[in-house]
C-alpha cells in the first residue's frame, strides 16, 4: 500500500439555506496515484477540489494533505501542492515564458531562462515561448496552465475539469501530458465529466453525484462491481437489425454513439452461448459480431440511471 | 520585496501592452491638454469684445482706442463714464476690461513739458486664467509702445498697468486657462486610470480565477495591492510630465512641475487604486465593472473641479463636490502648480491621503481572494 497523500473524512460543505454541496464524502489517495472524481457538473466536485486546495472552508470534516490539517495551516503545504483552476485562463498579455517566470517568482523560486525552456518544452510550448498568451488556443493555454502549476516542482497535482472545452486532440495531448506528469511520480487529483478520460486516465475513480460519493474504486473493479452485464455488439445492423431483436422478444438497443450498432446486453454469463447462437442464426445483416465489457459510462448509467454528455445529465 | 517587483513588472507588462490602458494613461491626456488648450488659447478669427471706459477728456484717450481699434483684434464696446468701472465688469461679467483715465491727454503732456520721470498708466482689468486677457494686454503693450515712439523716440511714458480681478492669482506670473486647467486634466487621469482600471482589474481576476491562483502562491493580499500602487503611481508620474511639457512647449505654459505635485500624485494614486479595489470586490464582471466605474468616476469628474470652477456650481453641487476625493486632488494640484501655495496644496493632499487609508483598510479587509 503506498502513502496516503489526501485522507478526507466526512467531509462537508451546506450553503444556507438548504444547499448541499459536499454531503459527507470520505476518500483517500495515495501517493504517485491518479485519483479522478468524476460526476455531472453541480456535483460538488469543484467545492470538494477548492476545499483541498485551500480555496474554500468546509461546513465539517477533516482533509488530511501529507499528514497536516489543511484547516490549521495551509501555508506550509503551499510549496508542495500546485493547482490548475477550472476554465483556466492565462493573463492574455504576458508571453508564456513571461508567465512561467512571474509564477515562480511569486513562489520566491529563481529560475533561469534555461529552465524556463524546459518548462515549456516539458508542455510543448517551447515553439510557442514567445507569442502573447491570448494568441494560444485553448488546449495550449491549458498546457500553460498546467506548466504555471509545476513551477514549484508539486508532489500533489489538483487538475480540475482539465479537458473540459477541447477538441479531440487537445483533449488527447494533455492526457498524454498528465500520464507523464504521473509517470514522474506526482500524485494528481483530477475531477472530470468525461467518463472516458477518467477510464483512461485514473488509477482510482470516485463517482459523486449530488454531494455524495455514490461509488469508488479503480475503473475495473467499478465495472466489476457495478456492471450489470456483458454486452453483444451487432455491428451494422441498425434499426432493421434492432427491430428484428424486438420481434423476438430480445432486449437490445442502438449504440448512442452512431446509431448504426445495436447493443445487447447478456446480464448472465450462463446465457451467453445460447444468446450467441440465437443473434447468430438470425436474419440480420451485420459487418460484425462480438462481444465487449461495460465501460464507466455503463456503470454511470447503471448508478445514476442516466447518462452524461458534457458534463450535463440526460434525462 | 522580490514579490511586489515581479508583480509591478508583470502587472505594468500587461497594462503597457494594452492599448486601452495606454491611451488613457498617457494619450489621452495629452489629447485634452491640446484640444483644450488649442479651443481656449485662441487661434480662430472672431474679435474679442473688448469694453473700454474712456474718461480722457484730450485726444489721446481716442487716439489710443483707436490704435486698438485698427488691430482688427477687438470690438470695442464703451463703457458709460457715468458707472463705476469695477461695477460694471461686475454687472457684466465681463473677463476684461480696460480704463483710459481722466486726465491721460494731460499727464502726457505734463511728462513732455517738464520731462518728469514715472509713466502714465492706463489700467487693464482682466482675470488671468482667460485667454482674452492675454491678448488684450499684448496688443495694450504694442499700441502703448507705438505711441510711445511717436510721441518722445524711445522713452515711455504711457504704460499699461494690468489689473487682476481673479482672487486666486497673485498677479505676478502671466498664467493662462491652460495652465488652470492642467492640473484638473493630471486630477483626472490619476482617477480615471487608478479607479477604472483597477476595478475592472479585480472584476477580471475575480471572473477568470486569478485570484484563486494567486491564493496559491506565496503573494500576500497587501503586497498585490501595493504592487498595483506603484505601478499607478509610475505611469502617473509618467503622464504628469508627458502632459507638462507638451502643455509647455505647445502654449507656453507657466504652472510649475513642484515636488509637492509628485507627492500629491502618489498619494492619489493610492486613494484611487484603493476605492477602485473597493468597488471591484462587489463587481461580478468586467462589464459591470466598467458601468459602475463609469458611475462614480463621471460624476466626480465634473464635479470636482476638473473642467468647470466649483464656484459656478449650485451651493448643494459644491457641498457633494466637498465629498469627492478629486476634489482635494485636483485642488491640491493647483495649489501647488499654479498658486504656489503649498500649505495650502500639504492641506488638500493630507485629505487625500486619510481617504485613501481609509479605502486601503476597507479593501484589504473586505477583498477576499478565497471562496466562500
Amino acid at each position: 500500500m503506498s502513502e496516503t497523500v489526501v485522507e478526507v473524512r466526512d467531509l462537508s460543505k451546506y450553503y444556507p439555506p438548504d444547499v448541499k454541496a459536499v454531503d459527507g464524502i470520505s476518500f483517500t489517495i495515495g501517493a504517485g496515484q491518479i485519483f479522478s472524481m468524476l460526476g455531472p457538473n453541480g456535483a460538488g466536485k469543484t467545492t470538494t477540489v477548492e476545499i483541498l486546495e485551500g480555496l474554500r472552508n468546509p461546513t465539517s470534516g477533516e482533509v488530511m494533505i501529507f499528514g497536516q490539517n489543511i484547516l490549521k495551516d495551509y501555508s506550509k503545504l503551499r510549496k508542495r501542492v500546485g493547482i490548475l483552476p477550472q476554465n483556466f485562463e492565462p493573463f492574455d498579455l504576458l508571453k508564456p515564458w513571461e508567465a512561467i517566470q512571474y509564477w515562480t517568482q511569486l513562489y520566491d523560486i529563481r529560475i533561469t531562462k534555461k529552465e524556463i525552456n524546459r518548462a515549456l518544452e516539458r508542455v510543448g510550448l517551447f515553439e510557442r515561448r514567445n507569442i502573447h498568451s491570448k494568441k494560444l488556443s485553448g488546449g495550449e493555454k491549458r498546457k500553460l496552465g498546467i506548466a504555471l502549476s509545476l513551477v514549484n516542482n508539486p508532489e500533489l497535482l489538483f487538475l480540475d475539469e482539465p479537458t473540459t472545452g477541447l477538441d479531440p486532440k487537445g483533449r488527447r495531448d494533455l492526457w498524454a501530458l498528465i500520464n507523464e506528469i504521473k509517470e514522474k511520480g506526482t500524485t494528481v487529483f483530477l475531477t472530470t465529466h468525461y467518463l472516458d478520460e477518467a477510464e483512461r486516465l485514473a488509477d482510482d475513480v470516485s463517482i459523486m453525484h449530488k454531494g455524495k460519493i455514490i461509488a469508488e474504486g479503480s475503473p475495473d473493479n467499478l465495472v466489476e462491481k457495478y456492471g450489470k452485464a456483458t454486452i453483444v455488439v451487432l455491428e451494422g445492423a441498425g434499426s432493421s437489425g434492432l427491430q428484428k431483436l424486438k420481434e423476438k422478444g430480445i432486449d437490445a438497443h442502438l449504440d448512442d454513439a452512431d446509431e448504426r450498432d445495436v447493443l445487447v446486453p447478456v446480464r448472465k454469463h450462463s446465457e451467453m452461448k445460447s444468446m450467441m447462437c440465437t443473434l447468430a442464426s438470425s436474419d440480420i445483416n451485420m459487418a460484425d459480431i462480438y462481444t465487449r465489457r461495460e465501460t464507466l459510462e455503463d456503470v454511470f448509467l447503471n448508478l445514476v440511471g442516466s447518462k452524461m454528455e458534457d458534463g450535463v445529465l440526460k434525462e | 520585496m522580490n514579490r511586489i517587483i515581479s508583480d509591478t513588472i508583470n502587472f505594468g507588462k500587461q497594462y503597457m501592452r494594452s492599448r486601452i490602458g495606454m491611451f488613457f494613461a498617457l494619450v489621452f491626456p495629452v489629447l485634452i491638454i491640446l484640444v483644450f488648450g488649442a479651443i481656449f488659447m485662441g487661434g480662430g478669427t472672431s474679435k474679442i469684445t473688448l469694453h473700454a471706459q474712456n474718461l480722457d477728456e484730450g485726444s489721446q484717450g481716442d487716439a489710443f482706442l483707436n490704435a486698438l481699434n485698427s488691430t482688427t483684434l477687438f470690438d470695442i464696446v464703451e463703457i458709460p463714464s457715468n458707472e463705476s468701472i469695477e461695477q460694471y465688469i461686475n454687472n457684466n461679467s465681463l473677463t476684461v476690461a480696460i480704463f483710459i483715465p481722466k486726465n491721460f491727454t494731460f499727464d502726457i503732456g505734463e511728462h513732455l513739458l517738464f520731462n518728469e520721470p514715472g509713466t502714465v498708466d492706463i489700467i487693464i482689468y482682466g482675470d488671468p486664467s482667460k485667454s482674452t486677457y492675454g491678448t488684450v494686454i499684448g496688443a495694450a503693450e504694442a499700441v502703448a509702445e507705438g505711441m510711445n515712439f511717436r510721441l518722445i523716440g524711445k522713452i515711455p511714458i504711457i504704460n499699461t498697468v494690468p489689473i487682476n480681478i481673479n482672487p486666486g492669482d497673485d498677479g505676478e506670473t502671466q498664467f493662462n486657462y491652460i495652465d488652470f486647467y492642467l492640473p484638473g486634466i493630471v486630477g483626472f487621469t490619476v482617477m480615471t486610470n487608478s479607479l477604472f482600471a483597477m476595478t475592472s482589474t479585480c472584476a477580471e481576476y475575480r471572473q477568470r480565477n486569478y485570484y484563486k491562483l494567486l491564493a496559491t502562491t506565496n503573494i500576500k493580499k497587501w503586497e498585490w495591492l501595493v504592487s498595483k500602487f506603484i505601478f499607478y503611481t509610475l505611469l502617473l508620474w509618467l503622464a504628469l510630465v508627458l502632459t507638462y511639457f507638451v502643455g509647455r512647449a505647445v502654449f507656453d505654459m507657466q504652472a510649475q512641475l513642484t515636488p509637492i505635485a509628485f507627492v500629491i500624485i502618489a498619494v492619489g494614486a493610492f486613494t484611487f487604486t484603493a476605492m477602485g479595489m473597493l468597488v471591484g470586490i462587489v463587481v461580478k464582471d468586467p462589464e459591470g465593472a466598467s458601468a459602475i466605474a463609469n458611475a462614480i468616476g463621471f460624476p466626480m469628474m465634473f464635479l470636482s473641479g476638473t473642467f468647470f470652477p466649483l464656484e459656478m456650481m449650485p451651493d448643494y453641487l459644491q457641498i457633494v463636490a466637498g465629498v469627492m476625493p478629486l476634489t482635494y486632488l485636483n485642488n491640491g494640484l493647483r495649489d501647488t502648480m499654479v498658486y504656489f501655495n503649498d500649505g495650502n496644496a500639504l492641506i488638500n493632499l493630507a485629505i487625500v491621503f486619510i481617504i485613501g487609508i481609509v479605502f486601503f483598510i476597507l479593501a484589504s479587509k473586505f477583498m477576499s481572494w478565497k471562496e466562500k
